[in-house]
């Protein structure tokens, strides 16, 4: 499986890379929304799952999520918003533009891990 | 219209704590040792402005050593293999995630800015009409390191010197 990490800081992106490598995905990245739409637009395959922050600069994490579920080709993806906008309202507005899931950073191994086999990507009790 | 702001130490000391927590100190051997001095030197810091519901800023600094031990921390390298880059992007990012954990308890309609670096001491920074209200100040590993808030005196103020 593979896992598409998007965030404007590099140090996120290896946090978050190594944490999905750990899960047996592979991981690629972009640092931006619209870096990751016109990475995505060069693969075969679509990757099973984004990690994506909000605030960035080019293109911010909502407007990439409301442009893949606009695209057929990408409605197998799960979106997972990894951000520090952590306000009901922003939580709400991401679940609503098709985000699947919302981790609120700073967020450690052990949470991140829980939300992803709750989306069943990776088997419960993978973090133990 | 600005508010006050109801964010206090106590709150501030906590989204501190996540952060070692879950990127500096995961095993949780080497804490942020208080020391309440809110004079402590720094070397390097970085910070995201706020603007809307409250206006203000959040300020992390510290020494270099410290915020070379944080990016090799955050990128799982050794110390001596950290770049200028790398301690920009991690510094911005710690400020990153303690200014939206602020601007989560601010009242609706308030906007984070990207994090904005500078590798020289938290005394240079220029923060026109705006004093620091709340900070957590400490040692980790013997370096200085603080999180501070400022808010603006007054809407429309900023920029005018």
């Amino acid at each position: 499986m593979r896992a598409m990490v998007i965030d404007d800081s590099r140090a996120m992106r290896m946090i978050l890379k190594r944490i999905v490598s750990k899960l047996d995905f592979e991981a690629l990245e972009a640092g931006d929304g619209r870096e990751a739409l016109d990475l995505l637009a060069t693969l075969d395959e679509v990757p099973e799952l984004a990690l994506i922050d909000w605030n960035m600069p080019n293109m911010n994490g909502l407007e990439f999520v409301t442009n893949v579920r606009a695209d057929p080709r990408l409605r197998e993806m799960t979106l997972v918003m990894v951000t520090t906008e952590s306000e009901q309202s922003q939580i709400v507005r991401a679940l609503a533009a098709g985000a699947h899931e919302y981790v609120i950073k700073p967020f450690t191994e052990g949470a991140m891990i829980e939300k992803l086999a709750l989306l069943g990507l990776v088997p419960t009790g993978a973090n133990s | 219209m600005s508010v006050e702001v109801e964010v206090n130490e106590n709150d501030l000391a906590e989204m501190v704590e996540q952060v070692w927590e879950s990127y500096l100190d995961p095993e949780g051997i080497s804490p942020l040792i208080p020391t309440y001095d809110e004079n402590q030197p720094s070397e390097v810091h970085s910070s995201v402005s706020i603007t809307g519901s409250w206006t203000g800023h959040i300020v992390y600094a510290s020494s270099t050593s410290a915020a070379r031990r944080a990016a090799a921390a955050f990128l799982a390298m050794e110390m001596d293999e950290v770049s200028e880059e790398d301690l920009s992007d991690v510094l911005g990012e710690l400020a990153n995630i303690v200014g939206g954990n602020v601007k989560a308890m601010l009242p609706p309609g308030a906007l984070l800015s990207l994090p904005q670096v500078v590798l020289a001491p938290e005394t240079t920074a220029r923060f026109p009409h705006s004093e620091r209200i709340s900070g957590v100040y400490g040692v980790w590993d013997g370096e200085p390191v603080s999180i501070s808030m400022w808010q603006s005196r007054g809407d429309n103020k900023e920029g005018a010197e």
